[in-house]
């Protein structure tokens, strides 16, 4: 997990939620990118981060791209955010006995049978232990530090723009305590409506 | 009679050790208990002396459990992942650090102080155990002052640089960690000496040393050149230090700079690596050194995108 | 050791590999052309362990070459990265990896602009401005962040090229004397002396 670096954290807001990574790859101590971004959108309503092994990184997009879709045409349907957190869980189990080194984290807004929008996170393990939490998810090099700093900053309810402080704030300084992540940020608020993607200036020491 | 031998078979560091360490077992207290003499209680009687772990190989037990190259998850991580550097030129000796300790992947400061300022006119460099060379160091200023006032001049660099390699050498094999740049001005002018554990003593005119120094080079090499003027020399001190905090995951925070004339060191200040990626030394919003900072608004395409669109 | 840099401007990819071909303590070879020309417009420059650095380049040189058979047009520089990206990932997993590094530069004639793509023997891909692979990379790298000007001309982009050279001449412990130097451009792929 320390070969590339980088880590991702996802958090839930009122009626929305937030995805965050850094932007550094590394090879060991030697950072080679520092635009190497850890988040993909799935649908319009669920982003996939992950960290780990980079180029299982690239590989799992590829493969849950290609997953996705297939389950689109058959299902002549978007998948809901709770289906997609069990298709990474089970693609990771496949790899049981040789696992992908990756953590992934999710971050979706689900549909209610009222037909309203709820928030949903997931993280899992590198073979497809899913957590299902409901305040925040981390995962990466950071992930102790990040703990910390969302442990003491995060709070119920909060507003997409309080939201999208608090994991800003929460990332940033916990990858300037980590070694292997950091050279950038790249946040991702869900909500109703429209999806808001910042890039933050930071630290790139 | 077995120790009695012993004791007087050899002078190397190990047996010292073990003679003392017996000596302290049959006192009540140790030297170092009184803490007078600014902490360097037992030092001031003569040989330093130390508490070893009572096992048949220390320096092996040390490793075992210290070394986190060997085994990263050894329960005790010291301390180290630097970038230091020294150059002389027309001006002087320029020294700049970066200020970051890890431990592991934790950045465990931001603001460590990896120049030891031993005297007025002498510098040391802090890479490797952190501990290691602050303690040696500061004990090497004791020596220089002892020098000073036995001899009635100022002790040479080259001089001093020989007594802390000596003192490291006799300790080879112990782990003691250091790799250090002893910089000043003495009699013969400016000079640098590079002083690590292994017992390695090297002068020259441009040094640097730590997980970060070959991104130091890289920048210090190509802008290097004797006529420099004092400013430009700072700056490619500083510059080298970014370069290197930049890229290298365990070095960075902030820089520290000191320039070294014939009056002694002065200190020019302490710089943020981010304020200088951002803005540069001079708080210029837009002046950075940063690499996306610096090309911003040039790109390589043959013509922009939405040009090549219209 | 062996050495590869790689670096954009305008409109223009510079690949330079070092000519070393060693074996044990010995150099076998001192003129041995470590880039390949995959396609009119696109250059990868291969290092790693000897065996499958040449294997491995010439099955990619072989199949960009069928795709532009079969469709009577190349790859992009992007979509050739990825292929090539895929094919060492799925090594990796396999019994016998190909432990290649690349330095894959194109430039993409239907945007007119140029790209150059890090790949590593694991399937790590990233898009960069410049790069190195081998011990080269930790003198050349923090050079490169100061002195690399994506809007710079070639002559100016081969000055910061020999400055990278130089810097590993001067630095390196066992450091290569001779490096091949590949451009590529609008109007194609050509050789450049230093």
């Amino acid at each position: 997990m320390e070969y590339n670096g980088g880590s991702v954290v996802a958090m839930v807001g009122k009626d929305c939620v937030a995805i965050a990574c850094d932007l550094r790859l590394g090879n060991q101590a030697l950072g080679v990118s520092s635009n190497f971004p850890k988040i993909f959108p799935i649908t319009d309503r669920i982003y996939l981060g992950m960290s780990g092994l980079a180029t299982d990184l690239e590989t799992l997009r590829e493969r849950f791209r290609f997953r996705v879709n297939m389950y689109t045409i058959k299902e002549e349907r978007e998948i809901e955010p709770q289906t997609f957190a069990h298709l990474v869980s089970s693609t990771l189990y496949e790899h049981r006995f040789g696992p992908y080194f990756i953590e992934p984290v999710i971050a979706g807004l689900s549909k209610t049978p009222s037909g309203d929008l709820k928030p949903f996170i997931a993280a899992a393990d590198l073979i497809g232990c899913l957590n299902f939490a409901k305040d925040f998810v981390v995962s990466g090099t950071a992930s102790a530090k990040i703990y910390g700093l969302a442990e003491a900053l995060w709070e119920p309810d909060l507003e997409p723009e309080d939201l999208f402080e608090t994991i800003s704030q929460t990332l940033m300084n916990a990858v300037d305590r980590d070694a292997f992540s950091g050279w950038g940020c790249l946040v991702h608020v869900l909500t109703k409506d429209k999806v808001i993607t910042r890039t933050l200036k930071s630290r790139m020491d | 009679m077995n120790t009695l031998a012993e004791q007087f078979s050899t002078t190397s560091a190990l047996s010292k050790l073990k003679k003392t360490q017996a000596l302290l077992e049959d006192e009540e207290m140790s030297d170092a208990m009184w803490g007078s003499q600014a902490g360097f209680g037992n030092v001031a009687q003569g040989s330093p002396s130390f508490a070893v772990p009572a096992v048949p190989d220390p320096s092996a037990f040390l490793r075992l459990h210290t070394d986190d190259r060997a085994d990263p998850n050894c329960k005790i991580k010291i301390q180290h992942g630097t970038t230091t550097l020294a150059f002389r030129y027309q001006g002087g000796v320029i020294v700049a650090v970066d200020s970051r300790a890890t431990a592991g992947s934790y950045v465990a400061s931001g603001t460590v102080k990896k120049v030891i300022e031993i005297n007025p006119y002498l510098l040391g460099t802090m890479a490797g155990g952190a501990a290691d060379c602050q303690y040696w160091e500061t004990y090497l200023g004791m020596h220089c002052r002892l020098h000073e006032l036995r001899n009635r001049e100022r002790i040479s660099v080259s001089a001093a640089s020989k007594y802390l390699s000596n003192l490291v050498y006799s300790y080879k094999g112990m782990g003691l960690s250091m790799g250090t740049m002893i910089c000043g001005w003495d009699k013969t002018g400016p000079a640098i000496f590079y002083v690590d554990s292994d017992g390695t003593r090297l002068k020259g005119d441009l040094f640097s040393v730590g997980s970060g120094s070959t991104f130091a080079y890289g920048v210090l090499d190509q802008g290097y050149h004797w006529d420099m003027t004092d400013e430009d020399a700072q700056e490619l001190g500083r510059r080298s230090i970014y370069a290197a905090g930049h890229r290298d995951a365990f070095s960075g925070n902030t820089c520290n700079l000191y320039h070294v004339k014939e009056d002694g060191w002065r200190f020019i200040g302490n710089y943020d690596l981010s304020k200088l990626h951002y803005d540069g030394p001079n708080n210029v919003p837009g002046a950075g050194y940063g690499y996306d900072i610096r090309i911003a608004g040039r790109a390589s395409a043959l013509q922009p995108a939405v040009a090549a669109a219209a | 050791m062996e050495v590869s840099f790689a670096l954009t401007g305008k409109d223009y990819v510079i690949v330079a590999a070092d000519t070393t071909a060693a074996r044990s303590i010995v150099k076998m070879k001192t003129d041995q052309d470590k880039i390949k020309i995959l396609s009119p417009h696109l250059l990868m420059a291969y290092s790693g362990e000897p065996g499958d650095t040449l294997q491995f380049a010439e099955y990619v040189e072989r199949n960009i070459r069928l795709y532009q058979i079969r469709n009577l047009y190349a790859l992009s520089p992007s979509a050739a990265a990825s292929w090539i990206r895929r094919s060492l990932a799925e090594s990796l997993r396999s019994r016998n990896s190909y432990a290649v590094n690349l330095l894959v530069g194109g430039f993409d004639t239907t945007t007119q602009e140029p790209h150059l793509y890090w790949i590593d023997y694991l399937g790590t891909m990233t898009e960069i401005p410049f790069g190195a692979h081998g011990y080269g990379s930790y003198f050349a790298l923090s050079l490169l962040d100061r002195y690399h000007d994506p809007d710079a001309s070639l002559e100016e982009g081969l000055a910061t090229l020999k400055r990278c050279i130089d810097e590993v001449s001067k630095r390196l412990v066992v450091s290569p004397d001779r490096y091949k130097v590949k451009v590529v451009d609008k109007d194609g792929v050509r050789e450049v002396e230093l």
